[in-house]
């Protein structure tokens, strides 16, 4: 299959190869929650809601009674794939996802100010369309900043790829499931460190670094459009206090 | 849980004896309902519904199936719902097992009909394609986003304007119904059904506080409750499905009393409900 289009270069879903699907981001969407958000990169959605820093419910988990305890659970909502298939709880691709935003966050919250306290961090996939890795680490960024949780920096999160001899930046669901090289990426973006990193299949070295540039610069378009959203939340916050 | 002190469960309590809640309602007033419809595309039918803070999200999807031997005639309905750690942290891990299945429980109760599927909320002989062959299977997955107390009322509507939202495509068969072999169907992308969807009763439930009943509970009444009451009724006032949940024993004259009021409670936030699925329609 052609997943770029060699006469024209546009992909299945009519993007050019460097080009990004839709970003939306909103805050506050639970009500309960301390923070939450939700986002949205083209038909992939998600919802983070952060719970804390409150106290640690289970004393056993406290590795490091000077620094917080961030946990992290990932879940993906029964209706969000296309063909309806029941997983059990906590299988290990969750389980896996659930690992990575939270090594991936804890990079980014100033843990050693809130010693002996935990942060819950929960995301639920709504719909997925590939990316939702990405997706939930930009949607709890801004869960946890929606929480007023200390962060040396945002971290934003995207993926890109390789088909076709292209690389391509922010696989869908489709072309995730090419088969290709998938890079993801996550970087504390004005720091320009890089706090995750993961790829499947293989590719050489040099065509390596030309995705994982793209990648890094989806990121970078990311943090743009998130400090975009929480400067418009913050002016909302602003005028309602009057 | 919901941590309230001696001051505040009086507070509560008490405005419910005098018919003005905490948050100012009347004992027998719902919080403002919003509806959304067709918020999951690769359903065929979804709808979001908010009822306060508390938000959930049902979806339907059809896929063909086999009826079962029993009922050749019928197609199948399942209901699950899932409670989302985004909305409370004691939800997470294996956390929402037991409330996730108590409400799909109730859910099926109130909206499924019994064994043979007889008074389900759908006609099920409207999902069949081929006697004894082919038939749709609907599976309806709810799943609460966000919680502020009175879930299955909120579910149950969520699933109410997610079936009206509903369409199935348009089957042709093409085999003659003599031969024995596995019919050919030919799902058509372009035309729909919809359903008749008139008859989905909404699930009102009652809670008893004191000697007075609310409804649409928040958790901190729900705290202060003895016992509550969940009522099916459809649009023709006929009680489709009874669950009594936890607290104290209740007089059945009381039970009777509940049911009445209910049903009359019902019919109000029906046409409530009818015409935001209206607007939401016409929004769409």
């Amino acid at each position: 299959m052609e997943y770029v289009n060699p006469l024209t270069g546009f992909r299945v879903d009519g993007r050019r190869p460097n080009e990004m699907r839709q970003l939306k981001g909103e805050i506050g969407v639970v009500a309960k929650a301390d923070g939450s958000a939700l986002f949205e990169m083209g038909n992939t959605r998600v919802i983070a809601a952060v719970y804390g820093p409150r106290e640690v419910q289970n004393k056993g988990q406290q590795v490091n009674s000077k620094e917080a305890l961030v946990r992290c659970e990932y879940r993906m909502a029964e209706f969000s794939t296309g063909d309806r298939r029941r997983k059990p709880k906590g299988d290990r691709r969750s389980t896996e996802i659930s690992l990575v935003i939270r090594q991936t966050m804890e990079a980014s919250i100033l843990t050693h100010l809130m010693p002996r306290s935990q942060i819950d961090i929960f995301v639920q996939v709504l719909q997925a369309d590939g990316g939702t890795r990405s997706a939930c680490i930009n949607a709890a960024t801004l869960a946890l900043a929606d929480a007023g949780i200390p962060m040396r920096d945002i971290v934003t999160s995207c993926s890109a790829g390789y088909l076709c001899s292209i690389p391509l930046l922010d696989l869908n669901y489709i072309e995730d499931s090419a088969g290709g090289p998938d890079v993801t990426v996550g970087i504390l973006a004005k720091m320009d460190k890089v706090t995750l990193l993961q790829m499947d299949a293989k590719l050489p070295m040099d065509t390596f670094e030309n995705v994982m540039e793209l990648a890094i610069e989806g990121c970078k378009a990311i943090a743009n459009y998130i400090r975009e959203v929480l400067l418009e939340n913050t002016k909302q916050l602003e005028c309602q206090r009057g | 849980m919901v941590g309230l002190s001696e001051g505040e469960k009086h507070f509560i309590r008490g405005g419910i004896s005098q018919d003005l809640r905490a948050d100012g309602r009347r004992r027998l007033q719902f919080r403002a309902v919003s509806v959304e419809t067709g918020v999951i595309p690769q359903a065929n039918g979804s709808a979001r519904v908010r009822l306060g803070a508390t938000e959930v999200i049902a979806s339907v999807k059809a896929e063909l199936g086999k009826p079962s031997i029993l009922h050749p005639d019928k197609g199948k309905v399942s209901i699950f719902v899932d409670c989302s750690p985004t909305a409370a942290p004691m939800f997470e891990g294996r956390g929402s097992e037991e409330l996730s299945t108590e409400l799909s429980v109730a859910l099926q109760r109130c909206l499924l009909g019994g064994k043979s599927g007889a008074g389900a909320a759908i006609d099920l002989s409207s999902l069949i394609v081929v006697d004894g062959k082919v038939c749709w299977d609907l599976y309806i997955d709810g799943l609460v986003v966000s919680s502020d107390g009175n879930l299955l009322d909120a579910l149950a509507s969520a699933i109410k304007v997610a079936l009206s939202d509903t369409g199935i495509p348009k089957v042709n068969v093409s085999l003659s119904a003599a031969t024995e072999e596995e019919p050919e169907v030919d799902v058509s992308d372009e035309e729909f059904v919809q359903f008749d969807t008139s008859s989905v009763p909404v699930i009102v439930t009652l809670t008893k506080v004191g000697k007075d009943y609310i409804v649409d509970a928040t958790p901190e009444e729900e705290s202060q409750m003895s016992s509550a009451v969940s009522v099916s009724v459809n649009r023709h006032g006929k009680i489709c499905g009874l669950t009594k949940r936890g607290g104290a024993g209740l007089d059945p004259s009381v039970i009777f009393d509940m049911i009445s009021v209910a049903k009359h409670v019902s019919q109000q936030f029906l046409s409530l409900l009818d015409s935001e699925i209206a607007s939401a329609e016409a929004a769409e």
